[in-house]
């Protein structure tokens, strides 16, 4: 059996009072901590390999290439892609934010006649239309919107039900034979609902559309293989599965990769340049990587995605589970609403709620006091807050380092809110 | 309130009651604009308040704070006649104890005032937020502020000292725009 305990303490940042109470994190789905491993990984990096990756011809050079490249490849084993020279689906971004901005701007290119013939697949034009859902987060809602307004396509979204699941029973009529994208969250980051996305995908496929999920909260909590799931592509972040800020991956079909266009351009993502002719650019993934990569920060996100996999996500996801189940036992406390599933079925440690009477940054703060970390605002998915009536909440998200008795001291601490503020 | 085992009474300094009677009863709060949270709503536009006194200038100021969705539309109206004086200052909106127990103090400082007794008030409080906890030194402006004071423990937190500032903000904007209303 795994001992979680001793998976808690390789965080070091968690041995620490917080207004004189040990902290307890419950703010995982912002940010994930570090575990020494992943933090020693990016200073022994600086500490011995340091050099440009794919470029030059040193030793380090080589050194810090191959490690970048395993660490490619440690990130596909964990989603199950592949990472052979030549059919690599992961491509390196600044994190889940850039990928799905290369991803709409790649589709812009291509909807300006860019890619040639293979990219027409992603190309749009006014009477085309993109599908979304109302649980996205704004970094997958703005890209494409944005792409809608640009091209003349339509957007439209799949809707919700009254626990902020999203109506994947509604993806036949939203998905029309003039969807070319549909863009969807794998767990909705203020719900914490897994999406049921097979009817999703099924659909996009049948009238030739382009799946793209947005991965960035399914990854860090659960098992997940692209390949099984049959998604086109997929973005998210190293940050929220135990590594350092600053990076994310995008995952694509190896054809898909093949015919996607690219969206920034510079260094090392071009065979041939002139100053009169058009350039010809790399394979994938060089194709999606120009500029100067944080090698550091992927060498640690490397680290991190063997760590997980070494604790096994099927492990994690039982650890979890046990947390969310404590998680939710807030919604037996008079005046506090869970804007998400009760059950904890199809769902993740990720619990969002209302406190009747008290706004979210007063909730906040008293939890805060307590040396308990948790998100108030509208956590970047304003939609599905306006779904639930309000603006903003609280959200209480698990982490691998949590335990039953961190979702007690909250459970506990919001039990004192509403007499705190006198509300009756 | 000590059954809340609160860390060095810091979160009742920033609770004053004063602050959670404001914030549950405030004053100066109408219901006259949209509502951000609502679907049906698809903006926050600036609503079209006639003055309620006819010989003023009214102006209007729409304050939103997007990390936390408080928002506040502040509706002043400012005398015609000489010197300039707020009539009549009220204001719509939803946040936070600390945003709406503002809100509250400042239309009992503020409603009656010429409008450079109100901006130097405005002056006061905002260096009473900016004083992260140590309050201004100043006795006269202390007392100036009069219930105001109660904001000096919010100072200690830089992530609410917006909340705070959210109405004041609007105010100085709303007669701003009333006065340049009025010179036309």
């Amino acid at each position: 059996m795994t001992d979680f305990a001793a998976i808690r303490s390789q965080f070091p940042i968690l041995d620490q009072e917080i207004h004189g109470h040990p902290l307890v994190y419950l703010d995982s789905a912002a940010t994930s901590q570090k575990p020494q491993c992943v933090i020693d990984a990016e200073a022994e990096f600086y500490r011995t390999i340091n050099a440009g990756v794919h470029r030059g011809a040193h030793e380090l050079a080589a050194r810090s290439t191959m490690a970048f490249e395993q660490a490619r490849a440690k990130v596909a084993k964990l989603v199950g892609a592949n990472s052979a020279e030549g059919e690599e689906e992961i491509v390196v971004t600044s994190g889940a934010t850039a990928g799905l901005n290369l991803l709409a701007t790649a589709f812009g290119n291509a909807s300006l006649g860019r890619g040639g013939e293979t990219a027409k697949r992603f190309a749009l034009k006014p009477g085309d239309e993109i599908v979304v859902t109302k649980a996205e987060h704004h970094s997958v809602l703005l890209p494409f919107q944005e792409l809608a307004m640009r091209t003349g396509a339509t957007l439209k979204w799949i809707d919700l039900d009254d626990e902020g699941r999203v109506r994947s029973d509604t993806a036949d009529e939203v998905i029309t034979d003039r969807t070319k994208i549909v863009a969807v969250t794998h767990v909705g980051n203020t719900t914490g609902a897994i999406t049921d996305i097979a009817p999703i995908v099924r659909r996009a496929h049948e009238v030739g559309a382009v799946f793209v999920l947005d991965a960035c909260q399914s990854v860090p909590h659960l098992k997940v293989d692209f390949h099984a799931m049959d998604v086109d592509f997929a973005a998210w972040s190293a940050h929220k599965m135990y590594g350092p800020t600053g990076v994310g991956f995008l995952y694509g079909k190896r054809d898909m990769l093949e015919a996607l266009p690219p969206a920034n351009f510079g260094g090392s993502m071009v065979e041939l340049a002139w100053m009169d002719k058009e350039a010809q650019y790399m394979e994938p993934p060089a194709r999606f990587e120009a500029g100067t990569q944080p090698v550091a920060q992927v060498v640690a996100a490397g680290v991190a995605a063997e760590w997980l996999m070494n604790i096994g996500m099927e492990n994690l996801e039982a650890h979890e589970r046990t947390i969310t189940d404590e998680l939710l036992k807030m919604g037996d406390i008079e005046g506090i609403r869970i804007l998400g599933p009760r059950s904890n079925e199809n769902r993740i440690g990720t619990v969002a709620f209302e406190v009747e009477g008290v706004h979210p940054h007063d909730v906040g703060q008293f939890i805060d006091a307590q040396g308990i970390a948790i998100r108030v605002g509208h956590h970047c998915a304003q939609p599905v807050h306006r779904h639930f009536g309000v603006y903003a909440s609280n959200r209480a998200s698990s982490g691998i380092y949590n335990s039953v008795e961190d979702a007690q001291a909250l459970i506990e601490a919001l039990g004192k809110v509403r007499p705190f503020f006198e509300v009756r | 309130m000590s059954d809340f085992e609160m860390s060095g009474g810091d979160l009742e300094q920033m609770y004053q009651e004063v602050i959670l009677e404001a914030a549950r009863n405030p004053h100066g709060k109408e219901h006259f604009a949209p509502d951000l949270a609502s679907e049906e709503s698809s903006q926050g536009a600036e609503t079209t308040v006639r003055a309620n006194h006819e010989y003023c200038t009214p102006g209007e100021s729409h304050q939103f704070n997007p990390t936390c969705g408080d928002e506040a539309t502040v509706h002043a109206e400012v005398s015609d006649a000489e010197p300039s004086t707020i009539e009549r200052l009220v204001w719509d909106g939803h946040g936070c104890s600390i945003s709406q127990a503002s809100l509250s103090v400042m239309v009992d400082l503020v409603e009656g005032k010429t409008v450079d007794e109100a901006m130097k008030l405005a002056d006061t409080f905002h260096k009473l937020m900016e004083s992260r906890g140590k309050g201004l030194n100043d006795e006269q402006a202390e007392d100036a502020l009069d219930d105001g004071i109660v904001f000096q423990g919010v100072s200690q937190y830089p992530m609410r000292i917006k909340c705070a500032l959210l109405g004041w903000e609007g105010m100085k904007d709303a007669v701003a725009k009333a006065l340049t209303a009025k010179e036309k």
